[in-house]
């Protein structure tokens, strides 16, 4: 395979990518796409403290950081959800700056322990602060047409939006993997003695990890709150849904490598959607049992994800090609 | 007794032993001397079933022990004190000593050999409730001992013994070991300690790079010009 | 004056059974090195056990011990031997996402089985109570308390006087080296992972009389169990015990002047000021927790 045959296949991709809503008008098809689209961006951002091997169970939070103060600024405030990204961005940045004093003592379990008390906190705030949340029941994004207040006729915008945060969230990913925080983060994962001894300051680093993920989070969640229209917390800070399902993703991809999460959302996100509608009805809980058992039968039989599966058969794949090529 | 042949023996990428062999005749002190890093522990974690290895095998009184888990390795009568003492700190020194028993022979005469330890280190009878934790350092090498002879081992293996300790201290715990070996229990020494240990060894082994480089009765190595120089600072 | 040593009594009352569930957390934790994040489903499993036994066979939640204690041990023992064992040797936050598997599965197993109503045992004691100068106290729940405080006297007699509970605290120290000595150290594993099980159902079968259960009940008792364990000291029961108490008050006192809603904030509020300001808890450190994570 040459390199720009790799880079053809890649344009056709997004090619195809651009025309699907031209194609497919049925809305849960689109609905889909999209959801995907903002769950690689989501499991790219969670990853990229997982480069730094620390696992986050608490991405919810930030998640709904993001949706409730771009939204409140929005229906509160009148102020536009593109100007309320600096409010979501600078609250997230606060969060995060909070859930790094945890981190710069803990590591490993601990520090995944963490993450989840702080969102519980955050969430138990948002239920019992009635006078801005509306509380358990949650408020609405009032329905107002227009670029500028994200509201949209037709699915269409929100797929291209979607994407392009997806995109996104998946080129900083790699460009952090390989920049020389990358490097050091990757240094801090395996406690790499050597650069801490040559000044490598592994708390700085996680730190900086931490903070942007928690902002990509963030701005997914501002963007994910004008497509839902909904604002609850048992949905923005549910544990299952944003705080697992990225972990998870991750896991089931390939954690800590660049295209792993886009795999695993790509492959995790229809078949959710799918297990929720159809064995959802049938018998609710259903697809939550098949969750347990995947999450439980990825550690044990496959930890380095699908990823790791895949690998392999490329490079089979190229030695297939190259021996064909050599034996005619 | 023990028979070391050919051990290949990895950690990671990193090669610790090449082609290691070595014999423990029964009745002996034998001894294994290295600078640090050598290959000295990792042989003994080899031996304890704790590291696995890739090329040789290893026999103990003429049966294979490869594969063999390091809490079975005790019951078959080698028992390694390692190196830093690794006591239970929480635990009292009763508590250590009887736990050193825990292997399926020697754990119901484990009454009887708790009184000979005591006879061999009084010191441990005295300190018997307090914790491990609060003993000096000799008193911890002392206890970490008595705890492999409670195993009721043919074989004891002792890494690093003097590791630590005042020369003074260094000293009495070579020549308790020259006791315990009067007892008629074989000993494997480990060390870095030259001196006492070629005064107390009948047979002496070098190893340097994971490679045993020479061997022989002690008299004939502490008389080798190369280990005078190194080793003995001569 | 009266309405403070009653809440301070219900509290203490409460914070028993907390510490006996977080207990059990605490010696899976010593002992297997395995945070556990089903084991509020543990007790969820326990209740459920009590109440079906209650139900269908009219057994009394104190005699439907005699069969939750022994199955749940088993059980426990069952999931250590065949789900955590095997990824014994992975990073402490895989072993980890393996309990989250097992909560998530368990919670909603509960869900298909029994549906989301709570179920509750009706017994002719469950509302009676004991009058003492002008206070009300519970009987089942001051039962609930004393037995609590006696399973963990046995559990510490049984750590420091039998030769088993030596080896299991030489675990704690130090695995490697308790193998050394021969301790077959997975067998203790299992041992340890069915005691922890068998004190969270303690825990919830003693609640059975006087709450309901309902299959997300779990959650919060994983949640307090940590904060508990962290709070008292990682592999110290002595600190699980004072912990659990101390966290049974807060949260009497806090369901009576604070917002019920952020009653439980509150927990994780101190959890995670305890991980900031002091993770060896309060009253001691476990040993061997760096390689958990604690630093």
């Amino acid at each position: 395979m040459k390199k720009y045959t790799l880079w053809i296949a890649g344009g056709l991709g997004a090619l195809l990518l651009l025309l699907v809503p031209l194609y497919f008008k049925s809305t849960f098809v689109l609905h889909i796409y999209t959801l995907t689209f903002f769950y690689i961006g989501l499991t790219a951002a969670w990853n990229i403290m997982a480069y730094g091997g620390n696992l986050s169970l608490g991405h919810a939070s930030f998640f709904a950081i993001g949706a409730y103060v771009g939204a409140l600024l929005y229906v509160k405030l009148g102020i536009s959800p593109w100007i309320g990204l600096t409010g979501a961005v600078a609250a997230s940045f606060v969060g995060g700056m909070i859930l790094s004093m945890p981190l710069i003592r803990l590591r490993g379990p601990f520090f995944t322990l963490a993450t989840i008390a702080f969102t519980e906190v955050l969430r138990l705030i948002a239920i019992d602060w009635r006078d801005l949340t509306h509380g358990s029941a949650g408020l609405n994004i009032p329905f107002d047409l227009g670029w500028l207040n994200l509201t949209f006729k037709s699915g269409a915008p929100f797929y291209y939006i979607a994407l392009a945060l997806a995109v996104g969230s998946v080129w900083l990913s790699r460009w952090v993997r390989y920049s020389a925080l990358g490097y050091h983060l990757r240094a801090a994962a395996s406690d790499d003695q050597a650069a801490e001894a040559l000044g490598v300051d592994f708390n700085l680093v996680q730190i900086t990890a931490l903070l942007i993920s928690a902002t990509l989070t963030a701005v997914l969640g501002l963007f994910y709150a004008f497509y839902s229209y909904v604002l609850e917390p048992a949905t923005l800070f549910s544990f299952e849904l944003f705080s697992l399902q990225p972990a998870l993703n991750a896991i089931i991809g390939g954690m800590g490598t660049v295209w792993g999460p886009v795999i695993g959302a790509v492959f995790m996100t229809p078949l959710g959607e799918f297990l929720r509608f159809y064995l959802g009805t049938i018998q609710q809980g259903l697809n939550y049992v098949v969750y347990g058992i995947i999450l439980i039968m990825t550690v044990r039989f496959f930890p380095g994800g699908i990823l790791s599966l895949l690998t392999p058969l490329g490079v089979r794949f190229k030695r297939w090609i190259g021996d064909t090529g050599d034996n005619q | 007794m023990l028979n070391l042949k050919g051990i290949d023996c990895f950690y990671g990428d990193f090669q610790v032993l090449r082609d290691l062999s070595l014999k423990v005749e029964a009745g002996q002190i034998v001894a294994l001397l290295g600078p640090n890093a050598a290959g000295k522990s990792s042989t003994l974690a080899a031996i304890s079933g704790a590291l696995p290895y890739t090329k040789g095998e290893i026999n103990f009184c003429e049966k294979p022990i490869k594969g063999i888990k390091p809490e079975k390795v005790v019951d078959l009568g080698i028992a390694l004190v390692p190196e830093g003492r690794k006591l239970f700190q929480t635990l009292t020194v009763r508590e250590n000593l009887e736990l050193g028993a825990y292997s399926r022979h020697a754990r119901e005469k484990r009454g009887k050999t708790l009184q000979q330890v005591y006879e061999l280190f009084p010191v441990l009878k005295d300190r018997s409730s307090q914790t491990a934790g609060s003993l000096s350092g000799g008193e911890q090498q002392m206890c970490a001992i008595g705890r492999g002879l409670m195993a009721q081992p043919r074989l004891l293996m002792i890494d690093e013994m003097s590791l630590g300790l005042s020369p003074i201290l260094a000293k009495q715990m070579f020549t308790m070991v020259q006791e315990i070996a009067a007892i008629g229990i074989t000993i494997f020494l480990v060390e870095q300690q030259v001196h006492h240990t070629m005064r107390v060894a009948d047979y002496t082994y070098i190893i340097e790079k994971g490679h045993i480089t020479m061997s022989g009765p002690t008299k004939e190595i502490a008389a080798n010009e190369h280990v005078k120089k190194t080793y003995l600072g001569m | 004056m009266d309405f403070y040593i009653q809440v301070l009594i219900s509290g203490l009352l409460l914070g028993g059974i907390y510490a006996l569930i977080s207990i059990g957390l605490n010696l899976i934790f010593g002992v297997v090195r395995i945070l556990n994040f089903a084991h509020g489903e543990l007790v969820m499993l326990a209740m459920y056990g009590t109440f079906w036994l209650y139900k269908l066979y009219d057994l009394d939640p104190y005699l439907s011990l005699v069969v939750v204690l022994p199955a749940m041990f088993l059980f426990g023992v069952v999931l250590q031997r065949f789900i955590l064992q095997p990824v014994l040797t992975t990073s402490g936050v895989m072993k980890m996402f393996t309990t989250v598997g097992i909560s998530i599965l368990m919670q909603n197993l509960a869900l298909i089985l029994w549906k989301g109503d709570f179920r509750a045992v009706q017994t002719f004691y469950s509302m009676s109570t004991i009058k003492f100068s002008g206070l009300i106290i519970s009987i089942p729940r001051l039962v609930a308390f004393g037995a609590a405080l006696l399973s963990i006297i046995l559990l510490y007699l049984f750590l420091k006087y039998t030769y088993v509970g030596k080896a299991l605290r030489a675990i704690v120290e130090d695995h490697a080296t308790a193998r050394l000595m021969g301790i077959t150290v997975e067998r203790h594993y299992l041992l340890a992972f069915g005691l922890g099980a068998l004190f969270s159902a303690l825990g919830g079968t003693l609640m059975m009389p006087f709450s309901s259960v309902y299959p997300t009940i779990g959650g919060p008792f994983t949640a307090l169990a940590f904060v508990i364990v962290v709070l008292g000291g990682l592999g110290s029961m002595g600190g699980t015990f004072l912990a659990g108490l101390f966290i049974g008050v807060i949260e009497a006192f806090a369901g009576t002047f604070v917002s019920p809603g952020l009653k439980e904030a509150i927990y994780f509020v101190i959890f995670l000021l305890v991980l900031m300001v002091r993770p060896q808890g309060l009253f001691g450190m476990g040993r061997g927790t760096e390689e958990i994570g604690l630093k």
